[in-house]
Order: structure tokens, then C-alpha cells, then sequence
């Protein structure tokens, strides 16, 4: 469908936050760690699989990505804040973002090591307001005993073929002397470049108003 | 900048010959102590051959050096502090409130302060740390492009080799077989499938290649 159902060749992106995808270098220094970009989370009623991405369709340039990024960052400060916990030097940072194609996430059914892996996908899936927001979803194959080992595969397969960083500084984070995005490593399936000519470019945005005031107006369903 | 001299590292050699490897004396035990205070100690296991694998006996030690060869191979007071550090990074681990992803179960903590102690007692460097949730903690080493990853669970735990291109080699075994690690060291060198000793002799277990 044109505003459904993601294509193989979009891209995804994997937003970074501080201190949720660094660790402690030193007492006080604190890096990032790419094996921290995601985050898989088991589905008690399927046994599936999750995790979070945002779907190009619906973040359409850097500033619609970064927009994303700064609104996730503020919502962990907000439920923090709400809970009497959060120091202003302790806040939650938006980084940056990775990205990678939706052919990567089905290529885990068919890729060599992984053979528990049954089904993959990323379906768009509105979630906590964000129209953007795709889940992916691994299905394994019946018995297979080892889940967290198989976590770590994907998650292995899925770094590899994430590209970036796209980096970023909030608004609400300018005051900061040293920005953790410093320390944002060059994704393992290289840099990220926007092939786009202009053209498409334009079609892109163009598309993304069309789908998000579809989206708005009730014209559309979740998959 | 720190003092330089405080940093020496030596690159490890490793002769890979026949049979005839020469055997290498055993670590003495390592403890790793964590905050509260809770000691674990290396098992101190001698590596022997078995009919199951096909290949060469070697010990623990050597299996380590050749498998991560050209893992810088730290200064052992550095390698004690990174250690002790990781066994604080992991305690506070099983503090976290529940629901916050970085907290992880007690048994799993357990489970991953006896690995390190092993690791600790071979001399080799501090694995970075993340987790998946309560139910596991897997330990990472990066040479070059290629990782190392052993996820450690409560009944689990797994190795796996990757490259950028593919999963170049996985294992899995029993946190039974935690008093046999070398097991999984073996494996990652063998080109032959390894049999886990908690399973049936014929099964594979889990290697893939």
C-alpha cells in the first residue's frame, strides 16, 4: 500500500541516547557502544522477537529524523521527571541515528548462521504517538532453546548493516561543553549517504505530507 | 595523557604446529570479587582431549592466546582492574529497579562472574558488556572488523564469531558444561563440529559453520 507497507529498499533508522547506548569508559567518561544501538525485547504472547525502529516514509530527511530523536529523548526525561528522578545533569541526550535498509531485516530468515530464524520483518506500527514508528518483528522456529543466543546473532547481522551516524544536537542539549554525539562510532555497514537526487527528494516530502495527513484523517490502518 | 610507561602491552605469540604443541603450565586460580563482596574463583581446568572432538589437546591457556591472537594482550595489574571493574559493572546490574532494561537476574550475575573469573585467570582482557534484558549478559571483544560475543544466560551460554560479511562460527553449550570452558574455546578453532559433553555423542551442538 503507498503510506503501508515497507518497501525493501527503505530505510530504517535506529535513533541513539545517551547514556541508554554508551558505556563507562572511566570514572567519568562514558563511549559509545554499538552493541548497545538496539534493543531486542521478547513478545511474552508470541515468543517473537521486537524491536523499535522509525520507517523513512514518515521521517522523510535529517530534520524529520533528528525531530524524532529529540521527542524520544525528551519522553524518557519527562516519565523521569514525573517520577521525582531525574537530576538535569543525569537527562536522557538524543545522539544521532543509524540506519539501514528493510532488506536487511528479511535477509535474517534466509542468512548463514541463523537457521532458528523462521520470519523477519518491519511493519509500520504507530506507537506512543509517533507516526513513524515500525516494529521489527523475528519470528524463531519452534524449540529453539537458546534465545538469548540467537539475540545476539541478530543483533550481530542487524549492526552490520546499519550505516551513519547521522548526528544531532537537540535544542534542549546546546548547553552541554562536550556532546556525547562526539563519540558516535561510524556504523559497521559504513557511512550514510543519501542517494537521493532532488527529485526524489521532493517526492519523498511530498509523499510523507500526503501519508501523514492520511494517517491524521483516518484514512489509514495499521497492517 | 596518561604516563605511557604505566601502559605496556605485549602482542602474544602463538606457534600453531601439529600434535606436538608444547603444553603450557596451568594458571594459577584467579578470584574476582565483586562489590558485595562475593568471591568466584577460576576452575583451574586442565584441558584433555576427548574422543568427541578431533583435534589436538591443548591447553586452556594456549586456546585463548590463539583464538583472540591478535587481541592486544594487556599488563596484568591492568587486566586485574578491568576485571574488578567489570564485576562492579555487572553488580550494579542485578541493582537496577525492574523494568529497567540494564537489569539483569541475580543467577544470570552468577553465571557471568564464574566466565570472567575463567577469563580473568587466563589474563585475557576485559570483554566489554551489554545485555538483552534480565535473562542474559553477553560479553564482547572486537578484533578489527570481526566480534566475538559469549552470551551468557541462566542455562545457556553461547559463542559466536562474526565477520561483517557473516556469522562465521556459533556455538552453545550448558552452563553445566561451565566447569569445561575450554570447550567453547576449542570449538571456535576446530573446523570439525564440536560436541557438547552434556548431550547426546551424536548431536551437534549448535556449531554451525
Amino acid at each position: 500500500m503507498f503510506c503501508g507497507r515497507i518497501q525493501d529498499g527503505d530505510y530504517l533508522y535506529r535513533h541513539t541516547v545517551f547514556p541508554l547506548s554508551f558505556h563507562k569508559e572511566t570514572f567519568d567518561k562514558e563511549t559509545f557502544d554499538p552493541s548497545r544501538l538496539f534493543h531486542l525485547v521478547d513478545d511474552a504472547v508470541s515468543g517473537a522477537i521486537l524491536g523499535s525502529l522509525a520507517w523513512e516514509r514518515f521521517v522523510p530527511t535529517p530534520e524529520y529524523i533528528h525531530a524524532y530523536g529529540c521527542r524520544l529523548a525528551s519522553k524518557i526525561n519527562d516519565k523521569k521527571r514525573a517520577g521525582g528522578e531525574l537530576k538535569r545533569k543525569h537527562r536522557h541526550i538524543y545522539c544521532g541515528a543509524y540506519g539501514l535498509k528493510a532488506r536487511s531485516v528479511r535477509a535474517l530468515v534466509s542468512a548463514e548462521g541463523l537457521g532458528e530464524v523462521a520470519s523477519a520483518d518491519v511493519t509500520h506500527l504507530v506507537e506512543d504517538g509517533e507516526i513513524a514508528h515500525a516494529e521489527l518483528r523475528i519470528g524463531l522456529v519452534t524449540g529453539t532453546v537458546d534465545v538469548e543466543g540467537t539475540k545476539t546473532a541478530i543483533l550481530d547481522r542487524l549492526l552490520n548493516a546499519s550505516c551513519g551516524p547521522l548526528t544531532h544536537i537537540c535544542d534542549d542539549d546546546d548547553d552541554l561543553d562536550e556532546h556525547p554525539s562526539t563519540s558516535l562510532s561510524i556504523g559497521r555497514g559504513g557511512e550514510y549517504v543519501d542517494t537521493r537526487s532532488y527529485l526524489s527528494l521532493l517526492w519523498c516530502i511530498v509523499r510523507f505530507h500526503i501519508c501523514s495527513w492520511l494517517w491524521r484523517h483516518g484514512y489509514l490502518r495499521q497492517e | 595523557m596518561g604516563n605511557l610507561l604505566t601502559k605496556v602491552r605485549l602482542q602474544p605469540l602463538a606457534v600453531v604446529g601439529g600434535s606436538d604443541v608444547p603444553k603450557l603450565d596451568s594458571p594459577p586460580p584467579k578470584q574476582l570479587k565483586d562489590a558485595a563482596g562475593y568471591t568466584y574463583v577460576s576452575a583451574n581446568i586442565a584441558v584433555s582431549g576427548t574422543a568427541d572432538i578431533s583435534i589436538a589437546p591443548r591447553s586452556e591457556n594456549q586456546l585463548l592466546r590463539m583464538t583472540f591472537s591478535s587481541v592486544p594482550i594487556v599488563w596484568q595489574s591492568e587486566i586485574n582492574q578491568e576485571y574488578q571493574e567489570l564485576g562492579e559493572a555487572l553488580e550494579e546490574m542485578t541493582q537496577l529497579d525492574e523494568g529497567d532494561e540494564w537489569k539483569v537476574d541475580v543467577v544470570v550475575y552468577q553465571v557471568a562472574c564464574q566466565v570472567a573469573a575463567e577469563l580473568l585467570a587466563n589474563s585475557f582482557p576485559a570483554p566489554r558488556i551489554f545485555n538483552h534484558g534480565p535473562k542474559s549478559v553477553v560479553f564482547n571483544w572486537s578484533r578489527g572488523n570481526d566480534n566475538l560475543y559469549l552470551t551468557i544466560s541462566s542455562d545457556y551460554i553461547s559463542a559466536l564469531v562474526s565477520s561483517p560479511e557473516r556469522i562465521k562460527r556459533r556455538i552453545e553449550f550448558s552452563t553445566k558444561d561451565l566447569l569445561e570452558p575450554a570447550l567453547v574455546f576449542r570449538g571456535l578453532l576446530s573446523e570439525q563440529p564440536v560436541v557438547s559433553t552434556s548431550k547426546a555423542t551424536s548431536q551437534v551442538s549448535g556449531f554451525v559453520e
